[in-house]
């Protein structure tokens, strides 16, 4: 019953707190939304998708362990990177996130390979124009042969990088990499072009 | 002589050892859990939980069953081996080999073509056209 003069304007401020709405969780849940909540930092109500899709992938009980078994300050990480593999998972239920690996593998690889050859041309050039050997007639002479054992050589030292999270090697089973390395199993990623992204979530 | 079963009838997968129950000749997980490979259900229902992966294999194909158990069982090791980014984290990384390498092979055309033109132009000054 509040008079209001000329000009006054109501702003309603809900003075409760953040606590006093339901996180996302919750409300999918249909359960009361703890102080504690383990749930309400990471999905607010505002974004009921966020955690329906990862709720979808991993259960809810498993994303609460998890965060459970994680230090305070990882568990934002935590989160995105799971909403990031569970959004991975709808598109594609056959490889999820797993299909981006194969596809930027098999871009690296590419590119190794024209870095190779391109640096190949390079030490061709450089060689020919070489006053000093040229007089040695085998060292020009670069035939394919050649050329492809020069680039193989390269291929070896920038291939070393990729040894950690080259999927045909740490799948224990051989059968994984075998059928990603097809083009017809690419997935066609929906996500934004990986190339331009800093950050995969933000 | 007692006789010989077969090891797929008589020997449990893997999915039904770990969750105590009955494995039928209809199981889902049957095909692709086998009793030898005990870690990778684990792995599997620990992160994504048994009935997550059932509505993952009914939803697929038969023929790509496969595959997406793999798949499956390769997120979750890597989520175990990384409770914080699990594969993402090899994703990021990847995307930024991939703009690394980019770069470098922009640098490297150019200097390709920089030793392209500098051979084109000794060419024209030794035995090209005069005047």
């Amino acid at each position: 019953n509040l008079k209001l003069r000329d000009g006054e304007i109501v702003i309603k401020v809900d003075m409760r707190g953040p606590g006093s709405s339901p996180c996302a969780s919750c409300k999918l849940l249909r359960r009361r939304c703890a102080k504690e909540c383990i749930f309400a930092p990471y999905f607010p109500p505002d974004d009921p998708h966020k955690f329906a899709i990862v709720h979808k992938v991993f259960g809810a009980s498993n994303v609460s362990k998890m965060l459970q078994e994680l230090p305070v300050h990882q568990r934002a990480d935590a989160v995105n990177s799971l909403v990031f593999e569970a959004n991975a998972r709808v598109r594609d239920p056959v490889y999820g996130c797993v299909g981006a690996i194969s596809y930027l593998q098999n871009q690296v690889t590419q590119l190794q390979m024209q870095l190779a050859v391109a640096q190949t041309e390079i030490l061709c050039i450089q060689m020919q124009h070489e006053p000093a050997l040229q007089s040695h007639h085998e060292v020009f002479e670069l035939d394919q042969d050649d050329k492809a054992h020069l680039l193989h050589s390269n291929n070896n030292s920038i291939n070393n990088c990729n040894n950690n999270y080259n999927l045909a090697y740490a799948m224990s089973s051989g059968q994984l990499n075998s059928n990603f390395a097809s083009p017809s199993s690419i997935i066609q990623m929906q996500m934004q072009d990986p190339l331009k992204q800093e950050s995969l979530w933000t | 002589m007692s006789s010989s079963y077969s090891n797929y009838t008589n020997s449990p997968c893997a999915a039904c050892k770990f969750l105590r129950r009955k494995c039928t000749s209809d199981c889902v997980f049957a095909p692709y859990f086998p009793p030898e490979e005990p870690l990778k259900f684990a792995n599997v229902h620990r992160i994504f939980g048994a009935s997550n992966v059932s509505k993952i294999l009914h939803e697929v194909a038969p023929h790509q069953r496969e595959d997406a158990v793999n798949s499956l069982a390769y997120e979750a090791e890597a989520r175990l081996k990384d409770p914080v980014y699990g594969c993402v984290g090899a994703i990021s990384v990847l995307q930024r080999e991939v703009l690394r390498l980019q770069r470098e092979l922009e640098e490297t055309n150019v200097d390709l073509m920089r030793y392209a033109s500098c051979l084109g132009g000794e060419t024209s000054a030794y035995g090209g056209r005069r005047g």
